[in-house]
């Protein structure tokens, strides 16, 4: 088990700059996610730390040893892929353990490793078949399988879910995350979907073009999104946002108006609310609108909101009692405003009051 | 069965005979005498006699012609194998302009008809002293098996995941080891397809045989030819024969590769 370092890794494809200097350390035993929108550069990251894309320049350290010039079978790692990238012409047993038959593993610890492994997914009535004759979700498991024999310094998945439906997903996701609580090596995981990166990260890594957006525990990033970016992207349904005007302690326009959490200089500002953030007031409150939609979502209904000025949605108990074209009050607790710098889009916090 | 069902298999039929037949009937002319050939109304019965073949097979000239081919196409093709299947890889794995070059000239040299390489070959073997050698003709058709092996390995080599390749690389193979252990035994059965399909062209060729070979190197299909021109009267079962002889080699590798690709199919099926 190992750290990981990168330290102002970037990434050059001709005279585009896809990856610019990236900069990340790594604990041992923790499981990083990279989380972002595809073409954000979190895969060209992955597969840059595991060996597959040359580095254009920065350095990359496994375990405190520079490996940028390492072949990928030197760097301690194993990788599992999107599309499970099984060797067609071999059975499963076969695909498992031909890592360590290339190492030159005797044949007596390999079928001593192989054991707990096939144990641990499941996969001893399939060790004879052809990776064809599987599904996609014993497939992946065979590839994990594959990555987990050789217990490697760090386990690198590579959007490992994303082929299988969703409760398939559902379960692996689950696995994953009591492998990683039992072997604890550590792992970086690239994904386009929050709830893998919510549930199994210890740490997330928001990108977006080629940069860091924000990195932090799950609950950091969903209570405290450093930008807009991060705000919108975390949180299902979306976060709203309103561009209101600061004075007077008051965050406000024509059709809503909130208490401002703390002092803010006067002028322009984002504001962020989350749909569950909301109650519902019959008279009164920060902002009143006709209920434009309102659907069942089993646990909640999402109730959209509209006014003269904004366009709302709220999450609230599936049992209340709404119906299209009434109109309500809604207010908010101060805490749950995220207000950001509409120039910069950076978060705006107590500290950083004019 | 349906009346549509009925008439595809038919139709299927007729089509297998037009193919079948003629073959048959070669074969069952190699075991004729004259007399029952030249009849007006075909036989289908006859008392089947051996002479035609012995006559064939117990020629000085059929049996060198024999060895010269087997040792010619068969050297041709493994040559044409060793070149060409590595070059399909690469031309396959990387696309640049060169290898794009590579590959359209590869298959340039089948749009030339075979006399425009006959001649030129011709005199440069003369002019090596290696006119009408085993040698020349290996060298000659090596161009044949090369650029049919790496054209048709192309398409096989590139359906082969890039991740599939990525995992091996991971899982510490380089780059010679992965196109050993992972990407040729993917495509083999594809890769043997086209193997079996030049040592077919060139077991068949005749022109540049006929050009470049005089007596010693001349191969089954020239004297095959020259059958038909040993008197005033065609020797029907004698060149029956000689067709038949012929044709067994292709045959035989055919049916090696049919019953290879079968074991390949039906596998998937059994289990899946």
């Amino acid at each position: 088990m190992a750290t990981v370092e990168c330290r102002g890794i970037r990434k050059v494809y001709g005279s585009v700059e896809v990856m610019h200097d990236f900069n990340l350390k790594i604990d041992d035993h923790e499981f990083v996610v990279f989380l972002g929108p595809s073409g954000c550069g979190k895969s060209t990251m992955l597969r840059m730390i595991a060996g597959l894309e040359e580095i254009s320049s920065g350095d990359l350290l496994i375990g405190g040893q520079r490996m940028n010039d390492r072949d990928p079978g030197d760097r301690g790692i194993a990788m599992v892929f999107q599309n499970y990238a099984l060797y067609p012409h071999m059975s499963v047993r076969e695909n498992i353990v031909f890592g360590l038959e290339r190492a030159g593993i005797a044949k007596g610890a390999i079928n001593e490793r192989l054991a707990p492994v096939v144990e641990a997914l499941g996969l001893g009535i399939y060790l004879s078949r052809k990776p064809t004759e599987l599904s996609g979700g014993q497939q992946q498991r065979v590839a994990i399988a594959r990555a987990m024999i050789k217990t490697p310094e760090v386990f690198l998945f590579d959007e490992p879910l994303s082929n299988l439906d969703a409760k398939l997903r559902g379960s692996l996701r689950v696995e994953i995350a009591r492998l990683h609580r039992d072997l604890k090596t550590t792992s970086i995981y690239v994904t386009h979907d929050q709830l893998e990166a919510m549930t199994l990260a210890d740490k997330i890594v928001l990108m977006k073009d080629g940069r860091i957006e924000q990195m932090g525990t799950p609950e950091e990033i969903y209570q405290s999104p450093a930008t807009l970016f991060a705000a919108g992207f975390i949180g299902t349904p979306n976060m709203n946002f309103m561009q209101l005007q600061a004075l007077n302690g008051e965050i406000g326009d024509s059709g809503a108006r909130f208490k401002a959490p703390f002092a803010i200089r006067p002028g322009p500002v984002t504001v962020g609310i989350r749909p569950g953030a909301f109650q519902l007031t019959d008279e009164g409150g920060g902002l009143r609108g006709r209920v434009e939609r309102n659907e069942f979502h089993g646990e909640t209904r999402l109730v959209t909101l509209r006014n003269n000025s904004h366009e709302i949605s709220i999450a609230v108990p599936a049992a209340t009692a709404i119906k299209e074209g009434d109109v309500v009050g809604i207010d908010v607790a101060a805490h749950e405003l995220h207000l950001f710098d509409p120039e910069t889009e950076k978060r705006l916090e107590v500290h950083k009051v004019a | 069965m349906k009346l549509s069902t009925l008439l595809l298999r038919l139709m299927l039929i007729l089509a297998a005979a037009f193919v079948v037949l003629p073959l048959l009937w070669t074969l069952l002319n190699a075991f004729k005498t004259n007399a029952d050939l030249l009849v007006s109304t075909p036989k289908l019965f006859f008392q089947p006699v051996w002479d035609n073949m012995s006559y064939v097979l117990n020629r000085r000239s059929v049996a060198r012609a024999l060895t010269n081919s087997l040792i010619i196409c068969t050297s041709a093709v493994v040559l044409g194998a060793v070149l060409g299947i590595p070059a399909a890889y690469v031309i396959a794995r990387f696309k640049n302009r060169l290898t794009a070059e590579a590959q359209f000239f590869v298959l340039s040299l089948r749009f030339l008809p075979p006399v425009a390489i006959a001649i030129p070959m011709l005199v440069i073997w003369l002019g090596l002293d290696l006119y009408d050698t085993r040698l020349s003709l290996i060298v000659t058709y090596l161009i044949v098996t090369t650029s049919i092996t790496i054209w048709l390995s192309i398409p096989a080599f590139e359906g082969v995941s890039l991740h599939v390749e990525e995992a091996a690389r991971v899982d510490g193979l380089g780059p010679y080891a992965t196109f050993f252990r992972i990407a040729l035994p993917i495509v083999r059965f594809q890769v043997f397809g086209a193997v079996a399909f030049s040592f077919v062209l060139v077991w068949n060729e005749f022109l540049l045989a006929m050009m470049l070979t005089t007596s010693k190197a001349k191969t089954l299909p020239i004297i095959a030819s020259e059958m038909s021109q040993l008197g005033m009267n065609v020797p029907w079962g004698i060149l029956n024969a000689a067709v038949v002889l012929l044709s067994l080699p292709p045959l035989i590798l055919l049916g090696v590769m049919a019953s290879g690709l079968n074991a390949a199919f039906s596998k998937k099926t059994d289990q899946g």
